[in-house]
């Protein structure tokens, strides 16, 4: 099928609001990289003005690329061969090859895993994120459609330290007035609980159709329970109870339960219904979120607060991806594969925009998740994650600060993903950690780390060993201020500690352009 | 001379500009004048100290896991509920307490208790959560922490040293949360060593050298195109450099307090927290949180909450007392409370268990009138008679006592406007006059 032939099937569906498109429909879906050139073009006829930003480099895009993908930096290799590289679609085969990669599903898994505890309100809830972790990476990296990954978290049950799936449910320690909020503000969009005590101030949801949400999830509640000699929970609910008192209603499409439907069918409605396509919000919570996290700037800011009175910066294209979402059947890889293949994607990075700047005229810097910036450390410093089989730092481990370093460099670096990019600023007790932790003055070491010494003692030129530090700290090469810095210290392990040390404190690279 | 007058004008304008020259002798404690002898130094902490008095402080002593009212501040002696303790008389006629605390009962001039707090949350987190924040716990609003509204409206941003310290950990106490991470606690894990990645990996010149090489990046960096996160970092990193350069930081540092001080205060844990507080106080850090626990004594609660008083009686009684000498107090509050109280029926294991109906709290300085017992419960303590203390009134009055604004609103992420205290009224008794 000619490109031609395809786009005009792309362009029919976007003319047909409300035909949807089964994958049975098709002879072939459409492709992420006509999606992709349908993007851009919507975005320059919606918005207007030509962006003054140029498409980024091979250097800037790479670093973009897999620390958004696979959650870490490319090696000087990597670099290299991609600078190398003189195929015209060698950033389409990059993104297929990351999102091939297992390290996806372990970066997007640990991504959902924050979304969902950074708003826990029932902090035993921590003992549960291992296997709530576990339980995302995989689903990720299987390309679970996010429809049965969302209907797994709303439907489970079971021992929280074994059934990931609970871990949304323990977020809230099983009350279901938070769980319901948390389910419409995480799979829609929506902050409905605004309404738990009072109409919704500026959206137009109500008190009873707060109530109405929670009645889908009566009885379902977390006990305290044992798993060999350790302490845990267990998501439980009454399966066979019918509730009576309070009509089942999903306020986002007017769809009811009679009273009296047994407990366990309830939760599976509510799950099906939130998924199900006639349900636009499930879909534009994700293209928004997805699209937020790349590109830099959502659609709607914060990415958790969409609707329905809320103003979309370009509602025709969020459109588009969400049509073709839902006809590509929730594929989560394909939706990442598409908004990586635009032109707005692979812009250069500028500063966010003012309020009267157009948007999506460039990609906007982020900074790095805890878990990407440990990852960085761990890249420059040619180590491994220790891996604890600790179930999770609570307790005692946790009130003495012990547990594995991951955990312990996430506690002082994580953020809620879920919060406004540009109001999350770093913190004084981060800057200590990295000018002066034990842990990275030990790495920067020429004697003690692994790192340093074996580069002092094979690299003889400076100007090649500042090169070699710079591509593996920033992935870019610079030599002027380093070389002069160099020339200005008697003592060359010293000066190269020095060197290193300033690029790992360096703005970028606790950012990604 | 000349150098000297110098300084103490330098010192003088940079934390309070109201102030004269001529006004530093009245400003000087009467015993410091006295004793004549003054070097400069102990002249210029004398300063100091009094150019504090200025700002109002706060020290809450966080009783981790919930302590029995009965064992602490509110014994029953000769009724079921009271078990084994028995009440000891304090400075006040007609005010006991538990037979635990002796430093304390000695204290009670000074100290105000409120004996009719009360709430509904009786899980640890949640309660916590209730107590720091004065809301239940919302995944869509994080509600800041009392320490995070302190610093936020009375911290000072030019200081070398964080405006709200938290030694110890405690769970489930919020942070800065809508207000963002600069209000965020500045946390120390032990109280005896140099909090975290303060002491730079290398001499201080080498350290100075790193960050010159540093600013050198920035600084091509920027030449090349100005960013906002560039910037921002840089911000974050000069305030974090200079708070590792700042010769405050010895305020950290108990080792550097007399011997005979360092007695007084006791040798646990939570004895070099207040210690740490005081000198944080004196430094001009606006709040401070210190941690003891654990007090959740489901079993022995007896001898439990025996040895859990021996922590924290002397240092508690000796913090107002040293406060006090140092002219502190007056416009620093002191505020001992736990996330709930404990049950007045005592369980098969010698314990109690979680009692959120009626509980204890103490509070002194800033305008406290001490010596003072506010609220009753019945006989057995199972439930409040009078005067009942909620926790927003609790907060409110915690506010108040320091100047703050309990209805002031801050915005929440989803453009929620929440107020520093939701309802509730101030404990007007409480203050003096």
């Amino acid at each position: 099928m000619s490109i031609s032939v395809r786009s005009s099937l792309v362009l029919s569906v976007v003319l047909l609001p409300g035909f949807l498109l089964t994958p049975a429909d098709l002879p072939a879906q459409s492709t992420a990289t006509d999606v992709a050139r349908q993007v851009d073009q919507l975005i320059a006829e919606e918005i207007g003005g030509e962006s003054a930003a140029q498409i980024s480099s091979d250097e800037v895009f790479l670093r973009r690329a897999f620390l958004d993908l696979v959650g870490e930096p490319p090696t000087s290799n990597d670099l290299l061969a991609f600078s190398l590289d003189t195929r015209a679609d060698k950033r389409a085969k990059l993104v297929k090859q990351l999102l091939a990669d297992d390290g996806y599903g372990t970066n997007w898994g640990r991504y959902w895993r924050d979304v969902i505890m950074f708003r826990r309100t029932e902090d035993r809830a921590i003992l549960s994120q291992p296997a709530l972790e576990e339980f995302l990476v995989t689903e990720f990296n299987a390309n679970t459609p996010w429809n049965s990954i969302a209907r797994q978290l709303i439907t489970a049950t079971g021992n929280v330290r074994e059934n990931g799936q609970t871990g949304l449910i323990m977020a809230q320690g099983g009350r279901p007035e938070d769980t319901v909020a948390e389910i419409s503000r995480i799979f829609m969009g929506i902050q409905i609980q605004c309404a738990q005590c009072h109409d919704h101030p500026t959206d137009r949801w109500t008190r009873e159709q707060f109530h109405q949400l929670v009645a889908f999830f009566p009885r379902v509640a977390v006990r305290p329970t044992m798993m060999g000699n350790a302490r845990s929970f267990a998501v439980i609910e009454k399966p066979e109870l019918k509730g009576t008192l309070m009509q089942p209603v999903f306020f986002a499409t007017g769809q009811q339960l009679q009273t009296g439907v047994l407990d366990k069918d309830r939760r599976e409605t509510l799950s099906s219904w939130i998924t199900s396509p006639e349900n636009s919000w499930c879909a534009k919570a994700l293209v928004n979120r997805l699209w937020s996290e790349l590109v830099g700037e959502g659609f709607y800011e914060p990415v958790d607060d969409i609707g329905p009175d809320r103003d979309c910066s370009a509602p025709r294209t969020l459109d588009l991806l969400c049509n073709e979402l839902t006809a590509h059947d929730y594929d989560i890889k394909w939706l990442m594969e598409t908004i990586l293949l635009t032109r707005t994607y692979q812009l250069e990075s500028r500063n966010r925009r003012s309020l009267d700047e157009l948007p999506f005229q460039a990609n906007c810097p982020q900074r790095l998740r805890s878990d990407q910036l440990f990852n960085s450390l761990l890249a420059v410093f040619d180590i491994e994650d220790v891996v604890s089989d600790r179930p999770a730092a609570y307790g005692p481990a946790m009130r003495q600060g012990r547990g594995a370093p991951r955990l312990l460099f996430n506690s002082m670096f994580g953020f809620d993903p879920s919060t406004r990019r540009d109001e999350i600023g770093g913190s004084i007790p981060q800057a200590l950690a990295m000018m002066n932790s034990p842990f990275i003055n030990q790495q920067i070491n020429a004697q003690h780390g692994q790192m340093l010494a074996p580069l002092l003692a094979e690299v003889n030129d400076d100007r090649q060993l500042v090169e070699e530090l710079y591509i593996r700290v920033l992935s870019r090469q610079e030599l002027r201020v380093c070389l002069d810095f160099r020339r200005g210290i008697n003592s060359r392990s010293e000066a190269f500690e020095d060197i290193l040390w300033a690029l790992l404190n360096h703005a970028e690279f606790i950012h990604r352009k | 001379m000349h150098y000297h007058v110098h300084n103490q004008l330098n010192v003088t304008f940079s934390r309070d500009g109201q102030l004269r020259r001529r006004s530093f002798l009245r400003c000087l404690p009467a015993a410091a004048l006295a004793a004549g002898s003054l070097d400069w130094r102990s002249r210029l902490a004398a300063q100091a100290s009094q150019l504090r008095t200025k700002k109002k402080a706060c020290i809450l002593l966080w009783m981790q896991g919930g302590p029995s009212q009965f064992e602490t501040l509110s014994p029953k002696p000769g009724h079921a509920s009271g078990g084994e303790t028995s009440a000891i008389a304090t400075s006040v006629p007609g005010i006991q307490i538990a037979e635990h605390l002796p430093a304390v009962a000695s204290a009670m001039d000074d100290i105000c208790l409120i004996r009719s707090m009360n709430s509904k949350e009786g899980s640890h987190p949640r309660a916590s959560y209730l107590m720091h924040t004065g809301y239940i716990p919302t995944a869509s609003i994080k509600h800041p922490t009392i320490g995070s509204h302190v610093a936020h409206q009375l911290g000072n941003p030019e200081s070398d040293l964080p405006d709200f310290v938290r030694i110890g950990r405690v769970r489930s106490g919020g942070g800065g949360g809508l207000l963002g991470v600069n209000y965020d606690p500045f946390v120390i894990n032990n109280a005896n060593r140099t909090p975290d990645n303060t002491a730079p990996g290398t001499s201080t010149d080498r350290y100075l050298r790193r960050l010159s090489l540093l600013g050198q990046l920035h600084d091509e960096y920027e030449s090349a195109e100005q960013r906002q996160e560039v910037k921002d970092h840089r911000k974050v990193y000069g305030k974090a450099s200079r708070m590792v350069l700042s010769s405050n930081m010895k305020a950290f540092d108990i080792a550097q307090e007399p011997a005979g001080i360092r007695q007084q205060y006791g040798t646990s844990e939570f004895a070099a927290g207040c210690l740490m507080a005081r000198r944080l106080i004196e430094t001009g850090v606006t709040f401070v949180e210190v941690a003891a626990g654990n007090w959740d004594t489901h079993q022995d609660n007896f001898s439990r909450s025996a040895e859990l008083c021996g922590q924290v009686d002397k240092p508690f009684a000796f913090l107002l007392e040293d406060l006090k000498q140092r002219g502190l107090l007056e416009q620093t509050l002191v505020v001992w409370m736990g996330e709930f109280g404990r049950t007045p029926r005592i369980n098969p294991r010698a314990g109690r268990d979680h009692y959120p109906r009626a509980y204890s709290v103490a509070l002194a300085g800033a305008g406290v009138r001490g010596g003072q017992v506010i609220g009753t419960t019945d006989p057995g303590g199972v439930g409040v008679e009078d005067r009942p203390v909620g926790v927003s009134d609790l907060l409110r009055t915690i506010f108040g006592s320091l100047d703050i604004d309990s209805d002031l609103e801050n915005m929440s992420g989803v453009g929620r406007p929440i107020a520093v205290v939701d309802g509730g009224e101030l404990v007007k008794e409480v203050f003096s006059g």
